[in-house]
């Protein structure tokens, strides 16, 4: 009886199975408009559509133009890698300017009441101007916003808030940034024309559906050779991701050229299933992941390309930011800031600033971040 | 009066064990069908490779639904395991990566897990709370102190000794697959011929017999989850040592998969009927479907819908049996 309903079903799903269409968007894409990059670095990218500056402004804030100013970061949560490198970043900028001193304090979980305390505190004690993380966009717009109103300069950076509640935010990477830099890494390591497959977290978790329709859109206009497979679905979940990346090397055999992982938890388990199937250097491993969890495996020569972006130049590009915006060099509806190391770096999205292309990490640089 | 009673039960007993054993049959014909099934839109799917795989990825939950088995079979339910299994996992991996020995690392997931079920069955068997109630309180406990705890940040740079998994018994048999066979096999023995074995089915089915009969309910219970939390910790170690990266959270839906494995595997909600023989072939079965979704092209979800209807027919089936065993 159970075998016959097992069979009833199968039977149904793979009437189902067939009946998808094998030239729309990939799964796990969503259906919003695509702004596929370049496809070499020389072109220019299309312009998108401007748009007006959004960000808030601090009431009678000091005119420090030129003088020193003292900043104090609050990021999600402090004593993890992650931050210490954005920290690490912001002292490098500091160093580099020669007039900004700035230090970082906050909670040790992360945790929006605490980070808000932190902010409210150093409101009081009085500085000149903070940097953030948010750890909820929403919640925290209000003591940001009391920030503004006594005059103390507000930017954000790896978390955004609200617009109004700060001036600027730098952001470290868009869609289409990183989209392009994976499909750009799979056709450099598997094959112009060889087939690939996704393994995301769910078909309708929104980043992930938004890069993966981005990549679409580059592959189609940059690398047409390059064959979709299939995406699957793992959650953010160890086991699943690496049972799904087998399955998907089982499944495709030798067709098989290049696995994306669209999670930092789909990533390494792809790679520990590529790793387990000894099929290193045969199926390429490309994805968004942290540099902690990927280094056995780029150590070993399994995964050439990890792609994230740099969080020691997100703090770095933080501080330049916030100097620019005291001495009044960058001013709403600037097109671009001067980020010393970083050069020039661009306005998006009203008040956003782009820390540029995503950053991939090799063996060569991966032992210097600890996240 | 007792003795008659105690005969009837005997005999009961007897019969339906009887009819579980063509349940195991079902089971194994299932995924030996299936596995041709799949095998024919696919034939990829029937490579050694892939099978192998597939026994890989899950032996843990198979492992872990042998102590859920015992538990179910005795009267009671556990939904703190999967938090349980996060938690052991992540502690293992931090004594791995903070220089304790190894084997402390291993020992360790199994004594906590012992230790933690251990306690939910005390507070079950002598303080009388029901076991949902107590498990449920657990789960919140573990999930919420391990978030708390680690901050959510993930174990990496685990030393290569630590990955048990990874170990290959006469290289070939991989060592979860070996451990989910021994697990099983020595449990269905015990629970099958030895008294405290017995006990466990005694309990759960007719506790007022099995208390005329000598048993001790509590003493029972409190051994049923101690035995619960050694099967959570070896399937931990199974989930902690398979990948080199423990996310230091609490696996989603984990508990379900594990109680979905019991059930399937003919072990009945009601206690005092099932063995770990099925809920290994269901754990297979479950396992097998979910690889065979993505062979024929289907969305992973469906596991969930397939895992449901899978609960809802073996347990319709069950009452309608006890129906017309009441009834003959």
């Amino acid at each position: 009886m159970k075998l016959g309903f097992a069979a009833a079903f199968l039977s149904a799903t793979l009437l189902a199975g067939t009946a998808s269409a094998a030239d729309k968007r990939w799964d796990g894409a969503d259906d919003l408009p695509v702004n596929p990059l370049a496809c070499s670095a020389g072109e220019a990218n299309a312009a998108p559509a401007a748009k007006p500056y959004d960000g808030g402004r601090p009431t009678n804030a000091a005119d420090k133009a030129g003088k020193p100013i003292t900043l104090v970061d609050v990021p999600k949560l402090i004593g993890i890698g992650y931050f210490n490198a954005t920290s690490k970043g912001m002292q490098d900028a500091a160093k580099a300017l020669g007039n900004v001193t700035v230090k970082t304090d906050g909670p040790t979980e992360a945790k929006i009441d605490e980070q808000i305390k932190f902010i409210d505190n150093y409101i009081t004690s009085g500085v000149d101007g903070i940097l953030f993380a948010a750890n909820d966009p929403v919640a925290i717009a209000p003591v940001l916003k009391k920030a503004l109103s006594k005059g103390i300069h507000v930017i954000g950076y790896d978390a955004n808030s609200t617009p109004d509640a700060r001036e600027w935010f730098v952001n470290q990477a868009e869609f289409n940034g990183i989209a392009k830099a994976m499909i750009d890494s799979m056709a450099k390591e598997a094959g112009e024309d060889k087939s690939f497959a996704i393994v995301t977290s769910t078909f309708t978790t929104p980043n992930q559906a938004r890069w993966i329709a981005e990549m679409w859109a580059y592959a189609q206009k940059c690398h047409p050779k390059l064959k979709w497979l299939e995406t699957v679905e793992a959650q953010e979940d160890n086991n699943l991701s690496f049972n799904q990346a087998t399955t998907l090397i089982n499944k495709h055999g030798d067709k098989l050229a290049g696995l994306f992982g669209m999670t930092s938890v789909a990533t390494p388990a792809s790679a520990e299933a590529v790793t387990k199937a000894k099929l290193c250097g045969k199926v390429a491993v490309v994805g968004l992941a942290t540099p902690n969890a990927m280094k056995p495996y780029v150590n070993a020569d399994c995964v050439k390309s990890v792609v994230l972006w740099n969080p020691v130049d997100l703090g770095y590009a933080a501080t330049y930011v916030m100097r620019a915006v005291v001495d009044g060099s960058l001013k709403p509806g600037a097109t671009s800031v001067d980020a010393g190391k970083l050069g020039k770096l661009n306005v998006v999205n009203g008040s956003e600033i782009l820390l540029g292309s995503p950053f991939i990490f090799t063996k060569q640089n991966i032992k210097d971040f600890d996240f | 009066m007792t003795t008659v009673t105690l005969a009837g039960a005997e005999v009961d007993l007897r019969r339906r064990l009887k009819v579980l054993a063509s349940q195991e049959a079902l089971l194994a014909i299932a995924v030996i069908g299936l596995a041709i099934a799949v095998g024919l839109y696919n034939p990829r799917f029937l490579a050694a490779r892939n099978l192998s795989d597939v026994l890989l990825g899950n032996a843990y939950i198979a492992v872990a639904a042998v102590g859920m088995s015992m538990v179910i079979i005795s009267g009671n339910i556990d939904i703190s395991v999967g938090a349980l299994i996060g938690v052991l996992a992540t502690i293992s991996g931090t004594l791995a990566v903070n220089g304790a020995p190894i084997v402390v690392a291993w020992l360790a997931a199994l004594v906590v897990g012992i230790l933690v079920m251990a306690l939910q069955g005390v507070i079950i068997a002598y303080l009388r709370i029901p076991a949902i109630v107590v498990t449920l309180g657990m789960l919140s406990i573990l999930k919420g102190g391990l978030i708390s705890v680690t901050g959510g940040k993930w174990i990496t740079d685990l030393p290569d000794s630590f990955h048990l998994a990874d170990i290959e018994l006469l290289g070939v048999l991989p060592f979860p697959v070996f451990l989910m066979i021994l697990a099983t096999i020595l449990a269905a023995l015990w629970m099958r011929y030895s008294a405290s074995g017995r006990a466990i089915y005694a309990v759960g089915g007719n506790a007022e017999a099995a208390r005329l009969c000598g048993i001790s309910q509590p003493r029972t219970i409190v051994m049923v989850f101690a035995l619960h939390g050694l099967f959570a910790g070896a399937a931990a170690l199974l989930y902690a040592t398979q990948l080199r990266v423990i996310q230091s959270t609490v696996p989603p839906n984990l508990e379900l998969t594990i109680i979905t494995a019991s059930v399937v595997g003919g072990v009945s909600i009601l206690g005092g009927v099932g063995t770990v023989v099925g809920s290994t072939l269901a754990a297979v079965l479950i396992a097998e479907i979910a690889s065979a979704l993505v062979f024929i092209d289907v969305s992973p979800y469906w596991i969930r819908a397939v895992q449901g209807v899978l609960i809802l027919v073996t347990v319709i089936a069950d009452i309608l049996r006890r129906r017309r065993m009441a009834g003959a």
